[in-house]
Formats: C-alpha cells, structure tokens, sequence
C-alpha cells in the first residue's frame, strides 16, 4: 500500500498496526506508515475478497 | 550471520534455488515500480515470508522464460550498498547470501542522476547488473529524453528502458533475464588518489569474496562494521594489516572519505549522463506539479485552501452531508417512519414504562443512540471521510504540511504536526495518539492542547457546519473565533513551554488524480471504523441519561448547569447538549441540532453554543488518551484548562454578541 501522507510505500504488515493500549477500540485497524507514521485504513476484508475474486492482486 | 561467506568468487557459477532455478534479484529505492515489475514478472505463485532473523518482508515468486524456470527475488528497498536501515541490510544479505544470476537494478528515469550512483556501485561490485530505467513514459511527459543505448555502451552493462505499470519494456526484461551472461569489468574510475587509496587496502585482501575488491575497500574506507567483520574472518592473520591500511587511509582523508567519495560518485554519474540524458530547454512543467507549487506557495496556497475548505468541507460536508442527507434519513426516515413504528411496536410488547424509556424514551437507545448515530453521525462521517480522501489520494496533505510549516514555527510546532491536526478533523481521539510521532515533548503537549481545544471532529464539524450555515455571519463568527483561538493558544503554549522548535523536512511525493476505487475502500473502512466505535457508546450514552433520568441527576445536573447556561446567554435546555457533548464531541453537536430543529435557539444563541461546545472538554475517549499519551497530571491540566477556557469564551462571546448584535 502507499501511504496517503508521505507517498512511501510499503507492505501492510510493515506497518506499525494499531495502538494495543487504546481504551477507544481494543485496538483500531489502522496501519501507520513506517516512514511517517500517518495513519492508513488497511484495506476491509471484503474488497480484499472481491479482489481474490476478480484475481486481481493488490502488491502496491 | 553466514555473510559473503569464504567459497567462490563473484565469477563462480551463482546459487540456485531449492527447484534448481536461477535466481533473479529486483533492487533499488523504494517507490521505483519494483513490486508492480515482481507482479508483472512472476504472476500468481509469490510467497511472502519474513527474511530471516528479521522483521523485514521479501517476496518470492517464479517465472518461465524459453521453458527455463527463474525465481524471482523482491527485496527491500534500498539507497546503497552501504546498508543503513534494517531493509538494506536485508538486502545486501541478499544480494551476497543468494548470489543470484541477475540483479536487475530498477529506478526511476525521472530522477536518473539520483539513484545512478548505486548502479555504479553494483558494477564496481562486480554483481551480474542490468539496468531497468522505469517509469520513462512519465518521463517522456516532463520532456525527459534518455538515451539507453549510450547509457548501456557507458555503464557497460545492458540497460533497458520500462514503463513496468504500462507493461512496455517487459519483453525485453525477460529477454535478458533468460540471456544474461556475465561479462564486463566497469568501464569508469575514480581519481588517482581515491584509486590509490582503494588499491592500498585490496592490495591487502587474499581471500576469496563475493564482492569485488574494489567494492570491499570502499566498505571498509566507509566503516563498515559489517564487512569488516567478514574481512576479519577471511583474512586472519592478514587482518591487522588491512585494518592498518584502513586507519592510516582514513586519517589522512580527515574523515572526508564519505564526502569525497559521493562527490567523484556525483561526477562519474554526470560524465555518463553527459548527452545521454537531456532535459527540455524549456522544461515541460506537467499539470500537476503547476498544482503542485500553487498548493504551497503563501499567497496562492492559502486562497487555494480556502477554496477547498469551501467547496469541500461547506459544501460538501456542511450542506450536502449534514444538510440534504441528514434531512432524508434523520428527518424522514427516523422521525416520520422509524421511530413510530419501533414506538409503536416496542409499546405494544413491552409492559414496564421503565423499559420501554430506556428503549424508545426521549433518551432511548433506539430513539436517541441509534437515531443520532445513524440518523445525523453517520451521513456526515461519510461525506468527510469521502473528502477527505480525495484530498489524501491525490497528495495535497504532504503540501499542506509545507504551506502551514511557518505558521506553525511561531507555535512551536513544525509542518509535520499537520498530520495530527488534519486528522483531528477526522477524529481526535485518533489525532491525539498521533501526536507520539512529534519530535519533541514539548510539540506533542502543543499539539495536544490544540486538538483537545480547537479542532473539532468531523461529526461535530458537519453538524455545527448545518446548524449555522443557515446564518453565514454565524459561520464565520465561529470560524473566526476558532482559529484566533488555535493561534493564540499555539503562541502562548510555545511562550510558556521551554525548548526549541524542531526542524522541519520532507520529500513530496507527486501529486496525482485520485483513484475512484482506492477512495471508496478508504471510505469504506474508515466509516466502518468509525461506526463501530461510536454506535456501543452511543448506547452506552443513552443507557447512562436513561439511569440519570429514572433516578433524576439527570434533572440535577441540568439545574446545576442551568445558570452557567444562563450566564451564556443560553436556553437551560442547551445543558443537555452539553452533557452529551461530554460522552463525544459528536453526541454534543447532535443534541444541538435536535434543539436547533425544534426552535429552541436563536442565531447568537447557536454561535454561542456552538463555539462552546467546539471548545469544551475533550470527549471521554480523547481524555482517556490523553491520559494514556501526556499522563494524569498534563491530561488534568489541558482538560481543566480547556473547560474553563471554553466557557470563558462563551461567556465573552455571548456579551460582545449581544453589544454589537453580528449575529
Ligand atoms: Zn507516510
């Protein structure tokens, strides 16, 4: 994925993902960039599947 | 760590895969196109998995090229082979560990001159390179002509020019892929004296390495600890001489070596490009980097803002959002069908009147949590986060930060807390966790006061964007107020606050037309986010003003409130909004709508309330952070702070109001 902030791409697991101790949500989804730590939505589970279905594969 | 380990030299026939197939490695800075070429290289059959020992990612996949089979390698990005981060340390291991067939260098044609010199790098390395100049079709917009043929007879290696995400070039990569045969010992050189000194050192090299001498007295020149360590091993006994000859190099260098060397680096690259490379006479400035400079540019940034600001957040959000849509499904789905109806049934079924308030009484679950949240809340989170990720995608965010950088130094503050504060827009909870990412303790706490005191999410901000735009002298009073506010805050908390401020820098990526998929996923999630987390608090909200009303604190505390409600100016029904605001901003706003729509306000009397509230305390889960984050004793602080501050400007506001009657 490609951070909305900074531009810099990188994997979604590279990301620094969520803020264990955050009382608001157990932890939100977000993925914060490695290079600037702006926060990303990951992408939801069911466009990942459309995705799968369409065969198209989402490295970027 | 089994580094460039002892057998073979660089010429000895490369490793192959478990399956037998030749390795192929993909390097270069990241943000080239390398994982779009890996995709286009190696179709379905990738495994990601971590490299070893670390927790950084290499992918792996294959391809048959002539009925030969290669396995692709993706490394991590990398500047130079003079690794600095964990990534290029990655992969350099790769490079020397698997010592693959092929290393195909990929990088941008736009910025040729740049990355050039790690290519120089891999062939003084004596790594098998060839060069994939990508991105060139970009290139050729900006005017951008390169030469590959020359390039190639220069650097002696074969180079191909790509536009990978258009799919030209691959052809041509595969072809060399399946017909590369090592050859050629680099065609360039440094200055006699650099070139003595590296021949003073892999003079003393006896062993057998992966990387050419050449490239290992540079290492070592340079520092590094990593091949020292491997020299050591390999040599022995030898050692102590290399490391002499390192030592007395790099005395006498003074510690320039690093800067020397990118200096002769800088020329080598410039001779190659000399007549290879040429940029327009008169440069072809795309659409989008003339957008580009208005955006960050004062006198035109700033107009440029505001109309976004207009557009998208009034607009859009305030009109459209909170306006047209919240009127359908607030006004006409909940209040005309909904609400009766599940009144109606939950009334017929339900024998406690006690029960059927908390359900679908004036502060029901139903009634009220589920109607605000998905009535009011919901409409306006979509639009924002619809907005807001146009913005995102098309990178104006990156811009902005650079156009509000010396605003924000008088605050003590740099550019980079743009990020919070724009996503504070969105939610402040989120915002305020974001600030750990501030240099200094001192821009977090200002940055955190800020975000607890003027910034209002984006639930609340689409709410009170409807509830005045139908008096523009109300909108703008608050607009007014909120940033002198913003301003003042930030220049007293810089005053107040010891320390400096930080500086400031960062690379802009393009800007670019947003994708329309890539916008609704991001939408999509975020709504989705945002709806999990406000709808159990909502409820939880209304279960708690449910208890408050059958034991009657509820009715207290409105009394209590009632002559500070007064005192601005205010209807004693305004304390419920305040109340509410209390569990989140967003409950807050949305009770003031629900009074606006009854009558119950006059236009001062909402700007008044409105700033207030805008103002007022943080909401339960941005205090909680807040804790978590600045600790109890800052968190006590900005929260006492903030409410004193937010009614002592109602106060002020309401009195000024009623002098010169603006509003
Ligand atoms: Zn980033």
């Amino acid at each position: 994925m490609r951070c909305g902030f900074c531009g810099h791409e990188f994997a979604e697991s590279e990301g620094n993902v969520g803020c264990k101790n955050c009382p608001m949500s157990s932890g939100c989804k977000m993925v914060k960039c490695p290079r600037c730590n702006y926060e990303n939505p990951p992408e939801p589970a069911l466009v990942k599947g459309i995705k799968k279905i369409f065969g198209k594969k989402d490295r970027e | 760590m089994s580094f460039f380990g002892k057998k073979g030299s660089c010429h000895e026939t490369p490793t192959v895969s478990s399956t037998g197939a030749k390795k192929v490695a993909l390097v270069g800075n990241p943000n080239v196109g390398k994982s779009v070429l890996f995709n286009a290289l190696t179709g379905a059959y990738v495994t990601v998995s971590n490299y070893p020992g670390t927790s950084v990612e290499v992918s792996r996949g294959t391809t048959a090229i002539n009925g030969e089979e290669f396995e692709i390698i993706d490394t991590p990005g990398m500047y130079s082979i003079l690794p600095i981060t964990e990534e290029e340390r990655v992969a350099r291991e790769i490079l020397l560990t698997e010592r693959p067939h092929l290393v195909l260098h990929v990088l941008d044609a736009r910025n040729l001159e740049r990355m050039l010199p790690m290519t120089l790098q891999l062939i003084e390395a004596e790594l098998p390179v060839v060069l994939v100049v990508n991105i060139m079709d970009e290139a050729a917009r900006m005017g951008l002509e390169i030469d590959i043929p020359l390039l190639s007879q220069r650097l002696g290696i074969p180079v191909i020019g790509a536009a990978t995400a258009k799919k030209v070039g691959l052809p041509e990569i595969r072809a060399a892929i399946a017909g590369f045969t090592a050859s050629t010992v680099a065609p360039f050189g440094y200055s006699r004296l650099m070139e003595s000194d590296i021949a003073a050192i892999s003079g003393c090299l006896k062993g057998e390495y992966i990387l050419s001498r050449k490239s290992l007295a540079l290492l070592l020149l340079q520092g590094d600890d990593e091949v020292a360590e491997l020299v050591r091993d390999s040599e022995g006994d030898g050692f102590a001489q290399v490391e002499t000859a390192v030592k007395e190099k790099r005395f006498e260098r003074r510690e320039s070596f690093h800067l020397d060397l990118s200096m002769e680096r800088k020329s080598i690259v410039k001779k190659v490009l000399d007549g290879a490379f040429r940029t327009p006479q008169k440069r072809v400035v795309t659409l989008a980097e003339r957008i580009s400079r208005l955006t960050v540019r004062p006198a035109t940034g700033i107009p440029l803002l505001l109309i976004v600001l207009y557009f998208g957040l009034y607009q859009f959000v305030g009109v459209f959002g909170a306006g047209t849509l919240v009127d359908f499904l607030e006004g006409k789905g909940f209040e005309e069908h909904f609400n009766p109806w599940i009144t109606g049934l939950v009334k017929g079924n339900v024998p406690w009147p006690v029960i059927q308030e908390l359900f679908v009484g004036e502060y029901g679950i139903i009634t009220l949590g589920f109607r605000y949240a998905v009535g009011i809340i919901l409409p306006i989170v979509a639009t924002f986060f619809l907005f807001f990720s146009v913005l995102e995608d098309s990178g104006y965010f990156p811009r902005l930060a650079l156009l509000v950088d010396r605003v924000f130094k008088t605050m003590g503050l740099t550019g980079r807390a743009v990020i919070p504060m724009v996503l504070g827009f969105g939610c402040d909870t989120m915002a305020t966790m974001v600030t750990r990412t501030l240099e200094t303790v001192r821009e977090r706490v200002i940055a955190t006061v800020l975000l607890a005191l003027a910034i209002p999410c984006s639930a609340q901000l689409g709410v009170i964007m409807s509830l005045l735009s139908q008096s523009p002298r109300a909108l703008l009073v608050w607009s007014l107020c909120l940033f002198g506010i913003f301003l003042l805050v930030g220049l007293l908390a810089a005053k107040v606050l010891p320390g400096d401020t930080p500086m400031f820098y960062m690379e802009i990526p393009p800007m670019r037309l947003p994708q329309f998929s890539n916008v609704l996923t991001k939408t999509y999630t975020r709504m989705q986010w945002y709806f999990m987390e406000i709808l159990p608090l909502f409820i939880l909200a209304s279960v708690l003003l449910w208890l408050g009303k059958i034991t009657n604190f509820f009715e207290k505390m409105i009394n209590v409130m009632t002559p500070v409600m007064a005192s601005l100016g205010l209807p004693k029904e305004s304390a419920v909004a305040f109340i509410f605001g209390f569990f989140r901003r967003d409950y807050g706003a949305a009770g003031l709508y629900d009074l606006q729509s009854k009558g119950l306000m006059s236009p001062r009397q909402l700007t008044v309330a409105a700033v207030t509230l805008t103002l007022f305390i943080p909401c339960v889960a941005q205090f909680l952070i807040m804790k978590k984050e600045r600790g109890w004793k800052v968190a006590i602080g900005i929260g006492l702070f903030v409410s004193t501050f937010a009614f002592g400007t109602g106060w002020v506001l309401n009195r000024f109001l009623l002098l010169t009657n603006i509003v």
